[in-house]
């Protein structure tokens, strides 16, 4: 873990734009960007900037007063969290293509106001209309739109799409999420990390195990403190056991969107299973706070134990066949190869991570890229596709939780003896800051935490592996079928919650 | 026969096996004539997520698998709130979806009922201090039932579908 380089750079915003391009040039990609008001601590806002490459963080802190250079331009990557900025913090990032509000809605919420500056005074402005919000306008002949959402027809999340068509292709997509904004960063301030770790299960519920290992991961490393070799294991075994059922459950859905119901209905039995699993050893099915600070609160004994090695004995067989199912099919084949094919070029722009970017050929995964917990020693290397399309994507799953499977069944019958909390009354130094990744399901999770002088949180940033990947779709439909959507995005599988925070 | 191709359960309205060994059964037969006798053999449900974390989703989602099946009881999840007789809230209720979930609401025709789903649109959940937030649910519909939990769990949520056709069964509503 602690072979991670992290350089930091204090640069003026001016300079950092003409850095900007030689970061990109040199292959680190874009993390996130992390607004912080520091007004109380050194007069002014922060902005920094995370780019990430194998074993190293780089960081560009850049001091700001009210706007700031936008990089957008250089680097697409940028574009939501500078909207985000301009947002909650009001700072204005100039020269930015898009400045249209993000998740503060011109249709119940005065611009003015912006919640995550320190001096806001938590009064929530009247609901009423404040201006419109400008969607983008395809014109010609024979163009029409097709307008979906923010409630769907099934059992899926709020957001809300707009294609424009010329005859079957999709020729433009745009889409507005946001509908579930919920402020989490605002109310983890002040809490202590116990509390806080109560809401960020509640992030993205289905991704909640690898969200918490990367908080934890910020968390005890402002603590100065080392989990036991026990908790680390675990930690590992929850985490891939997630990973295992949400992969089971997004195979299930492109099976289903098909049109093939009883490969699906397999599989989601196999997910209904897995589930109980989590129950019987976290006593959630979600294993919801199956994590804390320091440790972990499940312990593992023989009979838990033989239950994980059936069931994934079970998946391991199932998914085998899965594969030479979809492989020797030509009716499958044919819906999914070249279908939402989303380029390396575009997931380089887009500093993609997770599934997404390895199905384009980028070697992104986060427990290779940045080994936290006990990852190193699997001596783990990024599964790999070319293709970027929704046959790369299933394809990876089936190979991630056959690794998974691989990983846990490794370390079941290992496990360390030993405490599994340990025990830690260290103080944070006050406005001392941390971060923290893991790889989720759907990607890199990365949390920035700043402690206050206290030792609770005074800014807490968490990017969901969703953020950056939602733009990717709008470049993956083009040129399809609007009835391949559904398909489209059910193999990009991401998180409204999530991203929507 | 191989894993993809295996018929789970043939019987249609085989009891319901729970995954908690404590809370037992839950009775198909009884389940299908509640829904036959109120509802006219099917009650149709749309789903409305207010601002959740998406495991509640995912709960409701799992009534579809073969373990649960609630399709076959004749409980049905709709695309269009036209065609609903109930709608099932989740989530805390955020700013930016109450417009969208009234106006959900005012297209489901009449009689129309309201079930709320896990804590969050009972109280807002951890959510409830946000800027962001304008739940609970209560302060703008009239919530027929609330199922608790969070998430409420498969066995929960079909539990309160009977639980809500005895209300209208005895006529508590
Ligand atoms: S009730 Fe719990 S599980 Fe359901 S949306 Fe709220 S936080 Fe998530």
């Amino acid at each position: 873990m602690d072979k991670i380089m992290t350089s930091k750079h204090i640069i003026k915003s001016s300079d950092f734009i003409k850095l900007a391009n030689n970061i990109k040039e040199s292959g680190r990609y874009l993390l996130g960007i992390v607004a912080n008001d520091e007004r109380s601590i050194n007069s002014k806002f922060n902005i920094r900037y995370f780019f990430g490459g194998k074993n190293i963080i780089d960081e560009y802190s850049i001091p700001v007063d009210e706007n700031f250079q936008s990089v957008s331009k250089i680097c697409p990557a940028a574009k939501m969290y500078e909207r985000e900025i301009n947002d909650l913090f009001g700072l204005t990032p100039l020269g930015h293509p898009d400045l249209r509000p993000l998740m503060l809605y011109p249709e119940n919420w005065d611009f003015s106001v912006h919640p995550l500056r320190k001096d806001y005074d938590n009064l929530i402005p009247e609901f009423k209309k404040y201006g419109d919000y400008k969607y983008k306008e395809v014109s010609g002949e024979g163009i029409f739109e097709v307008l979906v959402g923010p409630v769907h027809a099934g059992i899926i999340e709020p957001g809300h799409f707009r294609f424009s068509l010329a005859g079957e292709p999709v020729l433009q997509l745009e889409i507005r999420h946001f509908w579930k904004h919920k402020g989490i960063e605002k109310i983890c301030e002040g809490k202590d990390f116990n509390e806080a770790l109560n809401l960020i299960s509640r992030v993205s519920g289905d991704n909640n195990v690898n969200i918490a290992v990367s908080y934890l991961e910020a968390v005890e490393n402002l603590l100065n403190v080392e989990v036991s070799e026990r908790a680390k294991h675990i930690r590992v075994i929850l985490a891939e056991l997630e990973r295992i059922w949400n992969y089971v459950r997004d195979i299930a859905w492109i099976f289903m969107d098909i049109g093939f119901a009883l490969p699906a209905q397999n599989l989601f039995a196999l997910q209904e299973e897995l589930m109980r699993l989590n129950k019987s050893l976290t006593g959630h099915r979600f294993m919801f706070n199956a994590l804390v600070p320091c440790g972990v609160s499940v312990d593992f004994d023989s009979s838990k134990l033989f239950m994980v090695d059936n069931i994934i004995k079970k998946v391991e067989k199932a998914i085998k066949e899965c594969e030479a199912f979809i492989l020797n099919s030509s009716t499958v084949l044919d819906r999914l190869e070249f279908t939402g094919k989303i380029n390396k070029k575009t997931a380089e722009e887009l500093s993609l991570c997770g599934i997404s970017a390895r199905a384009s050929g980028l070697p992104r995964d986060s427990r290779v890229e940045f080994p936290y917990l006990i990852y190193e020693k699997f001596n783990l290397k990024p599964v790999l596709r070319e293709s970027g399309d929704v046959f790369a994507r299933t394809a990876l799953r089936i190979k991630e939780i056959l690794l998974s499977v691989k990983i846990v069944g490794g370390l079941l019958f290992n496990l360390p003896e030993g405490e599994i909390i340990s025990l830690c009354e260290n103080r944070v130094e006050a406005y001392k800051y941390a971060v923290g990744n893991a790889e989720t399901p759907r990607g890199n999770a990365f949390f920035y935490i700043m402690a206050d002088d206290g030792g609770k949180i005074f800014r807490l940033k968490y990017i969901d592996p969703s953020f950056r990947i939602w733009p990717s779709i709008q470049y993956g439909v083009l040129g399809n079928i609007i009835a391949d959507f559904p398909l489209i995005n059910k193999s990009l599988n991401l998180s409204y919650s999530g991203n929507d925070m | 026969m191989s894993f993809l191709g295996k018929l789970l359960f043939k019987n249609k309205t085989q009891d319901i096996v729970s995954g908690n060994s404590d809370s037992g059964l839950i009775k198909g037969d009884e389940l299908k004539r509640s829904v036959d006798g109120i509802f006219g053999r099917s009650l149709f449900v749309r789903l409305v997520d207010s601002g959740s974390c998406n495991a509640c989703e995912n709960e409701l989602a799992a009534l579809s698998n073969p373990y649960y099946d609630l399709e076959r009881f004749g409980i049905k999840f709709v695309a269009s709130p036209k065609h609903a007789d109930v709608i099932i809230i989740t989530g805390c209720l955020t700013r930016n979806m109450l417009n969208p979930l009234l106006k959900t609401f005012e297209f489901v025709p009449e009689p129309k009922f309201v079930i709320t789903a896990g804590d969050c649109p009972e109280t807002g959940g951890p959510f409830k201090d946000s800027y962001a937030v304008c739940g609970p649910v209560s302060k703008y519909l009239k919530v027929t039932m609330h199922i608790k939990g969070c998430p409420p769990e498969p066995e929960a949520i079909i539990s309160g579908f009977l639980r809500f056709m005895d209300m209208l069964k005895t006529s508590k509503i």
